[in-house]
């Protein structure tokens, strides 16, 4: 019978079948036609921010007898529609999965062999409170290092650190837009900047994904310009969703700057910028234009490998379209050693457009600072308060692991909440500048989020401590010493969370239950109950949460009870605002200095001893062997969601992606069990052979092939890219992502 | 004049992101590895560099002549006031007849209820009560539209005038409710 031959094969071509897999049941058995009826009686609707990923989007958890049996977007939020993606639709089923972790544990065996105890709250933070009290004592306060994925916890979190004396704080964004951050910076002053996607009419990608790595304010402004007319063009080595939905360039890997370079040869020789905005709102133009005079579209085909007249074409068509005009600055942005200058010359050719300030361009996100020049925008200049006031904490002794900050090297660019997160095995494992031997991660999992998997893992063994706070066992608590069981964003307060675009908004976290195991917490209360038993009580001067966020609303002439009612605000009556929506004369002053767009960057010339662009040649793959790429996909997060059951029922493993004439050469056929080589490192795989990829290229989805057995669905399951690239950090301490080739072979 | 709901789906806004899929499983409680809807690519077709790919969204096609009524012994499968097919959980007998004659695979037995089960358009807990099935209310694309088609003003309608309307498999006869939207699809 072939009636559910259309539930099977491939979603995304993963080669998994769509039917589940693991075991699990978290959905009420119920009659539907009762159960239906039922529902109309009981549901209640709660507003929060979701935390499937960390767009935050704005949801309606909604609520029967006492548990989430559906998630929804907020109905009146106009920036999603009212739409939620598959993650956040499988709130629930993550809400009352059996395997999150439900109490606080402690290793018993040797790290990696899986045995724990579970323990009381006490006993975990007295464990980890003598643990770093010894490594304090005898290496200093400095040998703590904290990572966390960047959220509204980090302030509690890091606050454990800052006690401690240890300058060592980090987020994930080395492994992520760090890159993208440092060009903003550099040319902008300060990072805030965001593009009106529904208004341009001409957009183009490298590799950002949109309809994959889904962010659905951004899919809807995207689909908005295609609708109505908006050219796509998408520069990727991999056929993507998102390519399908314009234009697809197969660009050759590692040589987006070159294409850009050649845009602004062009868009110069051809007379096609606005030369009037250029000298009036930016400074150091003259050096753009010496740095790309010989960036040829014939020099551009040789290394991106795309014909000149395509780029001359691209390029014109492009500034036709100018100001309304995007080229997109990226989201996952860690490609090679110097991607900060792909992204710093993206954001120069957008401003040979005169994107700045107007509608389907780049804008400053309009926080009160901004508004508040403006008589006719003062009464919408509201922003949220600290919700504690903290004393001062002792000075670190040491310069911290990765030179953030240090004036005249590279690390006076890295973006001090940041940090370069790829350091921390290498400190621990060569103990320079000077060891680390505790390591704390907070909804961060190294393992799998960090290049070379076995090195991370090889480093974690080494040291003294290692703690884990997260909602599952990950790969990272499977190694760790003490794993803390973190509630879900459905059972807890956050911090007052600040989504500010074209006008101020802000958001609310609440709980739409009460916890379902009744030993897991949210982070600040763990992160503060952990500081009180370490003696540093004093830096955490709150009782609890709603107090905290009743004073962030305060400053903001809010309630808490308004907020929890609506579960966001924004400016009643505020229309999206740019500086130069009205006049395109008008003062659109950067956060820099001068207040000028930085073509030319005192402060890169200072660190990195390059103020404009500079191309740099990245090898190419030799015959027989292929640049690894990786990406994201619609129904997954990053590291975070393949334990899901639901969206491990939609997709528990991905392929290697290898192109038909490629595997032909090689005898791999469609499905074939494959052994990809990176040299050091080999990885077991599944090939898929498609027409959809450069024949140079070969890729997989991130996050799978998981090593934690406590994740059953997700364990062993498909490849992890992380395993096979190696740790190098670049030029401003990224990891690097895309300079990988490996060698693919039948099992 | 009596209601006629319907679905478009427009292809080149559908991004294959599986958020109706979900929805659909927490809205109508589908038990797991049980789907009423589904979005599953196809392609891409065509040769290196020249390729194409869309997503093609699965589900009950709600005929106005469904062969599913049609073959059910007991009644359980029939049109309701609005004329959406639905299936009477009391009544079916599980005989699977209809999982046969259905020409679109859009039936199977719940595994919790032993009954026929399919998509309902979400029509007791949603659209009796005036909200959009779960599936466009969610859809990130925008690429469902909902409504009365017979209403001139409805969305669904105005869409359908403007654009090529095409139904699966045609020559049964079974006059589906659900159409689809190619204009701009490679």
């Amino acid at each position: 019978m072939k009636r559910r031959d259309f539930l099977k094969g491939a979603l995304y071509g993963t080669g998994g079948t769509m039917i589940a897999l693991g075991g699990f049941g978290t959905l009420t058995k119920l009659d539907p036609k009762k159960a239906a009826a039922a529902e109309q009686d009981a549901l209640s609707t709660v507003f929060s921010t979701c935390e499937m990923c960390t767009s935050r989007c704005t949801v309606a958890l909604k609520v029967k007898n006492g548990k989430v049996v559906k998630a929804e977007g907020h109905p009146n939020d106009t920036s999603t529609g009212g739409s939620i993606c598959a993650r956040g639709n499988a709130a629930p089923s993550l809400l009352y999965d059996p395997e999150r972790i439900k109490k606080p544990m402690i290793r018993t065996g040797e790290r990696g062999d899986g045995k724990f105890k579970e323990v009381s709250w006490d006993e975990a933070y007295s464990y980890i409170t003598e643990k770093l009290k010894n490594v304090q004592k005898q290496y200093g306060g400095e040998a703590l290092a904290v990572t966390s994925r960047v959220n509204p916890n980090d302030i509690f979190f890091r606050s454990l650190a800052r006690a401690m004396g240890s300058p060592n704080m980090f987020s994930h964004e080395a492994t992520c837009p760090m890159t993208r951050t440092v060009a903003l910076e550099a040319t902008f002053g300060n990072p805030y900047i965001g593009a009106d996607y529904g208004n341009a009419k001409y957009i183009i990608t490298n590799g950002r994904n949109f309809f994959e790595g889904i962010h659905v304010p951004m899919v809807k402004g995207v689909m908005k310009s295609i609708s109505n007319g908006g050219k796509l063009v998408v520069l990727d080595p991999r056929f993507s969703v998102t390519a399908a939905k314009g234009e697809w360039v197969p660009i050759k890997g590692a040589t987006d700057l070159a294409f850009i370079m050649a845009m602004a040869n062009v868009m110069i020789s051809e007379n096609l910028y606005d030369k009037e905005f250029i000298a009036q709102y930016s400074v150091g133009f003259d050096k753009w234009v010496e740095a790309v005079k010989d960036k040829t579209p014939a020099w551009a085909e040789q290394e991106t490998g795309i014909p000149k007249d395509k780029i001359v074409q691209i390029t014109r068509d492009f500034a036709k379209a100018k100001p309304n005009c995007l080229l997109e600055y990226g989201w996952r942005t860690p490609w090679t050693g110097n991607d900060y200058q792909l992204r710093r010359a993206i954001m120069i050719v957008n401003m040979m457009m005169g994107n700045w300030e107007v509608p389907g361009g780049y804008f400053r996100k309009k926080g009160a600072a901004l508004l508040k020049p403006y008589p006719e925008l003062q009464q919408y200049a509201k922003s949220l308060g600290g919700g504690m006031v903290q004393p001062a904490f002792p000075k670190p002794v040491k310069g911290r692991i990765d030179g953030t900050g240090v004036k005249g090297t590279p690390g006076q660019v890295i973006p001090v909440p940041d940090g370069a997160v790829g350091q921390i095995p290498e400190s621990i494992l060569t103990g320079k500048p000077y060891p680390i031997k505790a390591w704390m991660v907070y909804r961060f999992n190294p393992v799998i989020s960090m290049p070379e998997s076995e090195r991370v893992i090889e480093a974690i063994k080494k040291l003294d401590l290692m703690v884990t706070c997260d909602v599952y066992m990950t790969d990272a608590a499977y190694y760790s010493d003490v794993v803390l069981p973190e509630c879900t964003y459905m059972e807890r307060y956050d911090p007052m969370i600040d989504n500010t675009g074209l006008t101020p908004k802000f958001q609310i976290r609440q709980p739409a239950v009460s916890v379902v195991y009744p030993d897991t917490k949210p982070a600040w209360q763990i992160f503060k109950e952990l500081g009180e038993k370490m003696g540093y009580g004093q830096y955490f001067p709150f009782k609890d949460m709603e107090e905290y966020l009743t004073k962030q609303l305060a400053a903001a002439g809010l309630t808490l009870a308004e907020m929890k009612e609506k579960g966001f605000w924004v400016p009643p009556g505020m229309k999206p605002f740019f500086m130069r929506g009205k006049d395109p004369k008008a003062p659109a002053p950067t956060a820099t200095a001068d207040q000028k767009i930085q073509i030319f960057s005192e402060e890169l010339e200072e660190a990195t001893k390059q103020g404009i662009p500079e191309y740099k040649h990245y090898p190419q793959p030799e015959n027989g062997k292929f640049r690894f790429i990786q990406g994201k996909v619609a129904v997954h997060t990053n590291a975070g969601t393949h334990n899901v059951p639901v969206l491990n029922e939609l997709m528990p493993t991905n392929t290697l992606w290898i192109n038909s004439v490629s595997a032909g050469k090689l005898g791999i056929k469609e499905g074939d069990s494959i052994i990809i080589s990176a040299g050091k490192y080999e990885h077991k795989g599944i090939a898929k052979v498609t027409e959809g990829i450069r024949p140079d290229s070969v890729f997989t989805y991130h996050g799978f092939g998981r090593i934690s057995p406590k994740m059953t669905r997700a364990y062993g399951k498909g490849i992890n890219d992380n395993k096979l690239i190696p740790n190098e950090l670049g030029e401003i301490g990224n990891v690097v992502s895309s300079t990988t080739f490996v060698t693919v072979r039948k099992a | 004049m009596a209601k006629h709901y319907a679905m478009a789906v427009v292809v080149a806004k559908c991004i294959g992101c599986q958020a109706c899929t979900v929805a659909c499983k927490f809205q109508n409680n589908v038990p797991e590895g049980q789907y009423r809807t589904k979005t599953p690519v196809v392609g891409p077709k065509g040769t290196f560099p020249n390729v194409s790919m869309y997503f093609l969204k699965e589900a009950c096609q709600m005929c106005q002549d469904a062969p599913c009524v049609k073959v059910c012994p007991t009644k359980a499968s029939h049109y309701n006031e609005a004329g959406v097919v639905l299936v009477d959980v009391d009544k079916c007998v599980g005989c699977k007849y209809c999982l046969t004659a259905c020409p679109y695979d859009a039936r199977f037995i719940n595994k919790d209820t032993g009954a026929a089960d399919k998509c309902t358009f979400c029509w007791e807990a949603r659209v009796s009560q005036g909200q959009a099935p779960a599936c466009v209310s969610t859809c990130v694309g925008g690429a469902l539209v909902f409504g009365d088609e017979k209403d001139p003003n409805s969305e669904i309608a105005k869409l359908l005038s403007k654009n090529k309307g095409e139904v699966r498999k045609e020559e049964f006869g079974t006059r589906p409710s659900i159409y689809y939207i190619f204009q701009g699809v490679k």
